[in-house]
């Protein structure tokens, strides 16, 4: 190291004072070193046209990976595939090389390119574009979403060689007007789904109704066309491509990429606070090593949750660093930036002029930025599979790469922490989607009946297409003639569905005190109880007050005051069950699954004195209730377990319970925290019994409830475990919930509950 | 079945049934059980059942006689105005025998594919008579036989004359070829789409470009009763599930009217570019769409036609600033700089009360002639600081965008040059 600086030579070094620094290896709880992996390859095919061979070679590449290789073999064999490959391994090879060598063989062949974003369609008909160029044979790529100017689109649907969107284009734009596309659909050849783990939950159940639409209309101008998938790590590669397009496909997942030594650093801020549990900010954990790394010239890359988290890190990092580095070079990113603002940080960072970049999950995906050799994570991901996704962005061929999981105070990231076996020994999460979903299917369905006449026999998803077509005939948007069914109504369906659903939506937090600023957001789902007209809102430990919540626009009035209470509101949820589908039995416990009504609706808020707690007063909540009938799953604990406890010793332990699972849940999902939700009852109207539920926070559900069902034995088991090795004492907001709203006991009282959650197989 | 209505309705938070309205719909005591055999009520307003090959519709023939009129205009006159259509396409002679006259009647809106066109409107000339056949199916089934007639029908002619059809009707028959498996390149029309010259001129002068409008102001067509045509979609639903013919018989008044104000519009257009405007059709009342005519032909090649209107607006009266202005840069263009600049002095003069947006760029393009074509640097500046006083005044009141002060910057550099100008000819 060089004494003045303080600067060492490289990663290597620096790593290893790291490993000596006290102050920082006090909160590492695990250090794992991923050995180095040399290259595996194969030879570049036989037959692969001349003028494609030459427009590798002149890129570098004169041998494949074997994943490459593999690929590109199983679509040849005229096989459906999905490659699972990780960050930066040559991904793109594995469909480019089979649809570029299938068109250089006919010309009159075309493909389709799906990818969730604009922006990474963008980014691969740039490259795309440049191997055509580089072969001179005329093959034309281009970009079809809302940003393709009309004046061009009629050449595009005539003679784009590969034509390159996203689902919602697909799904509003060019299957409605199939008749205009009649070029691409009687010649296509090859589908390509990039980043298809995208495609889980709602949004991926809408996608496979898009696909299956798809299908459809090749169907009706007589091509069947192959589909070529890929997908980060995750646990059912397989079977989810094959849910997601309907067919049986051909897994490729040995990759051969090679990879410089990596470093797993899990790092967890110190306890300010044992009596509560509390830890030092993740935010300024992060900051500090982030710091270290930037003074130290390595280019690092941190990932936030949210977009204010992002600025928030962005402008500490910016500050740190002003002397040394000029502002440019540490640059933030996320969704909300303009395209050319994210194009010209994209280049920045492949030329290494940017240092240093701040991002939530924008930069997860593909977008090709280059090789970085460290990422912090500031907070646990959320998912096994976007750690390693984003992880993956740091690590060059060559050299050494790390990345730093800082925790936050949140019981799945407490969990994760100290549990890194966990962590690496398990396999990622499983996509989930439910393509049958009724409401999500009937939705499609209408699409696909104005697309084209419905055919007695045909089938389009699991239910019935008769039923289907019977209820579409009353609800007066389809007619029956002969043995077909057409759509007849003047609506145009596509336009009114949406396939990423409207629950994502977030209430935007406006701050009037000076002028007007954004503030922050809430969830849809949280909004009713957080920030109702009066609630006391607390942003980074100011307090506001709402002045006004404009339900329909999704906006919230705050202003800054000084007040001795907070606010917390009721939310009266009436839970019931409709159907059980399946049930299981061991010893006393009995969990089932089936279909749930639940009416929320937010009743009235106290005004509860900070320190005393005392009630101070109470106002009520006008906001609409809301009904979700959804899928659900929900164990129930026995009536002697039940009397050993008295009712507020049980509505502690339920409450513990299920604040804990709440967070654990995404261990076996894919998916937001916000999809599933969990309630206890000490005597539900269903079974009686004390009971926790579970359910999808979806009309209709979509697969969540249903998995943890299946796995409902090693989640309690998870539960539990957090809670032991959880170190505060009677209960804090990273295990069982703060012992205001828990009780003193509330932590002994939900481990011995739990002692008896568990079935017994 | 009721289970999956059901199971929605929960979904969906509904509980309320619509069991009344079902019942309505299963009501179809006219439905035709077998199709070869017809309602005789179709029979009072003259349609037949038709086949061929593909399968069976409906078929409507009306004939009108020479001696027709509807509105200002005699039908027959389409004979002698067809002549004067060849002006769209130049490269061919156009005759009334080669233009089919087509309107669709759909089930919704915009040219996706789930539009179907319930009813297609055909209008020809025959011998001395003009035709209307209006098809129609009974249910969706039919449509390729209609289609196949359509398909078949459509050799018979060169010209495709609509209004809209261009982005619309024409797109739209293509795509139910399509649909309906009978190829994709059936027939290549040369389109008389009348709603581009009508926009061309009726742009401003009329409320709306709307067939119903423009027939009623121009073409002295008076529609009574009649049912708008964004009323057809809900009536022929309404006859899918009733299967009474009645519920129809406005809708095929409304296309049969349609086609007949569309044979009309292709007489208007026809005389106006054979040059017999005198003689069939009045010269417009308002200046503006004088003017509009004459660029319009002009634009169809008719350069020759276009004097007279020109004179006419010029001498008009009753001419706005706006209408001279669109005239003189037309002159400008064309380079009659005389009647160019005496239009500018008059929009200059016409709003000598009240100078706006019209006068000031009137002044400014005075300022230019001056300065660039007589080198006339006194006359010149006085134009261009009446502009300048004006614009400030009137700039005042308003707001300064970036384009208001860009043009406030550019006169006082025209100002200023202009002085320099006139102060090196007085060295």
């Amino acid at each position: 190291m060089n004494r003045f600086t303080g600067k060492t030579s490289g990663l290597e070094e620096w790593l290893q004072h790291v490993r000596q620094n006290a102050e920082i290896m006090d909160n590492v709880t695990h250090w794992r070193t991923i050995a180095p992996r040399e290259a595996r390859t194969a030879p570049l095919p036989d037959g692969l046209h001349h003028a494609w061979k030459e427009a590798l070679r002149s890129r570098g590449i004169s041998e494949l990976y074997t994943h490459q290789a593999a690929a590109y073999r199983a679509a040849r064999e005229g096989n459906h595939v999905v490659a699972v490959t990780p960050t930066a391994s040559g991904k793109t090879l594995c469909y480019n090389l089979p649809v570029m060598q299938s068109l250089l063989e006919n010309e009159e062949g075309r493909a389709l390119y799906l990818f969730p974003t604009k922006a990474l369609a963008q980014d691969q008909v740039a490259e795309l574009q440049a191997l055509a160029d580089l072969m001179d044979v005329g093959l034309k790529t281009h970009t079809y979403d809302g940003d393709t100017p009309p004046t061009v689109r009629s050449a595009i649907r005539n003679a784009g060689h590969i034509v390159v969107t996203n689902p919602d284009m697909l799904h509003s734009a060019i299957l409605p007007h199939h008749t205009k596309w009649v070029k691409l659909f009687e010649n296509i050849k090859y589908i390509v789904i990039d980043e298809v783990h995208a495609y889980r939950g709602v949004f991926g159940s809408h996608v496979a109704n898009v696909i299956r639409r798809l299908k459809r209309i090749c169907r009706f101008y007589g091509s069947t066309p192959q589909f070529i998938c890929a997908s980060a790590t995750i646990d059912n590669p397989k079977e989810h491509a094959e849910r997601l397009i309907g067919e049986k496909v051909t897994l490729v997942d040995n990759n051969g990429a090679p990879m410089g030594e990596k470093h797993f650093v899990f790092y967890n801020p110190p306890i300010v606070n044992k009596q509560l549990g509390i830890r030092r900010s993740s935010v300024l954990e992060t900051r500090k090593l982030a710091g270290l790394l930037l003074k130290q010239g390595i280019q690092t890359i941190v990932f936030a949750r949210s977009r204010v988290r992002v600025e928030l890190l962005l402008t500490y990092l910016q500050e740190l660093i002003r002397d040394k580095l000029n502002n440019k070079s540490i640059r933030g990113y996320r969704g909300g930036y303009l395209p050319k603002l994210r194009r010209e940080i994209e280049r920045g960072l492949r030329s290494g002029e940017i240092r240093g970049v701040v991002s939530t999950n924008a930069l997860e995906l593909g977008i090709d930025i280059g090789q970085l050799q460290a990422c912090v994570l500031n907070g646990y991901p959320g998912t096994i599979a976007s750690t390693w996704q984003q992880s993956g962005r740091a690590g060059r061929r060559q050299e050494g790469s790390v990345t730093f999981m800082v925790a936050s105070s949140n019981p799945l990231d407490q969990y994760m922490i100290q549990n890194p076996d966990f962590f690496f020994n398990r396999p990622p999460e499983r996509a989930l989607i439910h393509p049958d979903n009724l409401l999500v299917l009937i939705d499609h369905v209408k699409c696909a009946a104005y697309e084209l006449p419905f055919d007695a026999g045909e089938q389009f998803g699991s239910e019935s297409l008769e039923d289907m077509m019977e209820f579409l005939v009353e609800e007066k948007v389809l007619h029956k003639a002969g043995s077909r069914w057409f759509w007849m109504a003047q609506s145009f369906p596509a336009h009114n569905i949406s396939l990423r659903t409207a629950a994502q939506e977030n209430f935007v937090i406006i701050d009037n005190t000076n002028g007007s600023r954004v503030l922050g957001e809430v969830d849809r789902f949280s909004a009713p109880t957080l920030i109702h007209e009066e609630a006391i809102y607390i942003h980074e430990g100011v307090q506001y007050q709402v002045e006004k919540l404009d339900y329909s626009e999704k906006k919230a009035y705050v202003r800054e005051v000084s007040v001795d209470y907070y606010t917390d509101a009721n939310l009266a949820v009436e839970l019931k069950v409709l159907y059980v589908d399946k049930e299981r039995v061991s010893g006393d416990l009995i969990r089932q699954y089936g279909e749930l009504a639940i009416n929320a609706k937010p009743t009235i808020f106290k005004k509860i004195k900070l320190r005393t707690h005392e009630n101070i007063g109470s106002g009520p909540i006008h906001l609409p209730e809301e009904e979700l009938h959804t899928s659900g799953y929900w164990f129930s604990f026995s009536e002697e377990a039940a009397a050993r406890k008295s009712k507020n010793e049980m509505q502690y332990a339920l409450l513990g319970i299920a604040n804990v699972l709440v967070h654990i849940a995404p261990l076996y999902l894919m998916c937001d925290p916000f999809d599933i939700r969990v309630v206890p009852q000490v005597k539900a109207v269903h079974t009686q019994k004390p009971t926790i539920y579970f359910y999808d926070r979806y009309p209709g559900g979509i697969g969540l409830s249903e998995r943890l069902f299946e796995v409902h034995d090693d989640l309690i088991r998870q539960a539990k475990s957090l809670i032991r090795s959880c170190t505060c004492l009677s209960g804090c907001p990273a295990c069982v919930g703060p012992i205001e709203e828990v009780g003193l006991l509330g932590k002994k009282q939900a481990l011995e509950l739990l002692n008896e959650a568990e079935g017994l197989g | 079945m009721s289970g999956l209505r059901n199971r929605m309705n929960r979904l969906r938070g509904e509980t309320a049934s619509n069991d009344a309205l079902i019942a309505e719909a299963e009501d179809h005591s006219f439905v035709d059980e077998e199709s070869d055999r017809l309602s005789p009520v179709w029979e009072t307003f003259g349609v037949k059942l038709y086949s061929n090959v593909e399968g069976s519709f409906l078929l409507r023939k009306t004939v009108y006689p020479v001696s027709f009129r509807h509105g200002h205009h005699a039908i027959m006159e389409l004979r002698k105005a067809a002549s004067g259509l060849s002006a769209f396409h130049p490269s061919f002679q156009a005759s009334a025998e080669k233009v089919l006259f087509l309107d669709l009647e759909t089930t919704g809106l915009g040219i996706g594919a789930g539009n179907i066109p319930f009813m297609i409107g055909l209008g020809y000339v025959l011998d001395e008579q003009f035709v209307i056949e209006q098809t129609l199916i009974r249910h969706p089934a039919e449509e390729r036989a209609m289609l196949a007639y359509l398909a078949e029908k459509l050799q018979h002619y060169n010209y495709l004359a609509t209004y809209n059809g261009k982005t619309f009707d024409w797109p739209l028959v293509q795509n139910r070829f399509i649909m309906n498996g009978l190829g994709r390149k059936i027939w290549e029309p040369h389109h008389l789409d009348f709603l581009h010259p009508a926009r061309s001129i009726w742009r401003n002068t009329l409320a709306s470009c709307k067939l119903s409008r423009v027939e009623e102001e121009r073409l002295g067509i008076h529609r009574e009763d009649d049912v708008p045509g964004s009323m057809a979609p809900q009536l022929y639903f309404q006859y899918l599930a009733d299967g009474n013919p009645s519920t129809l018989e406005g809708v095929y008044r409304h296309n049969e009217t349609d086609m007949l104000s569309l044979a009309c519009l292709a007489i208007r257009f026809g005389h106006l570019l054979n040059g017999d405007i005198h003689q069939y059709i009045r010269l417009p009342d308002e200046p503006e769409e004088m003017v509009r005519t004459g660029l319009w032909l002009e634009k169809m090649g008719r350069t020759e036609l276009s004097e007279l209107l020109f004179d006419s607006a010029m001498r008009a009266e009753t001419a706005k600033p706006s209408t001279l202005l669109m005239l003189a840069a037309r002159d400008k263009k064309a380079g009659n700089w005389m009647r160019a600049v005496l239009l500018w002095q008059k929009a200059v003069i016409h709003s000598f009360s009240n100078v706006g947006a019209d006068a000031l760029e009137a002044s400014i393009e005075l300022a230019m002639y001056y300065e660039h074509k007589l080198k006339d640097y006194e006359s010149a500046l006085s134009h261009a600081n009446f502009a300048f006083e004006h614009a400030f005044n009137h700039f005042k009141l308003a707001r300064l965008d970036s384009k208001k002060r860009a043009e406030l910057e550019s006169l006082r550099n025209r100002i200023a040059r202009l002085k320099r100008k006139q102060d090196k000819l007085l060295l």
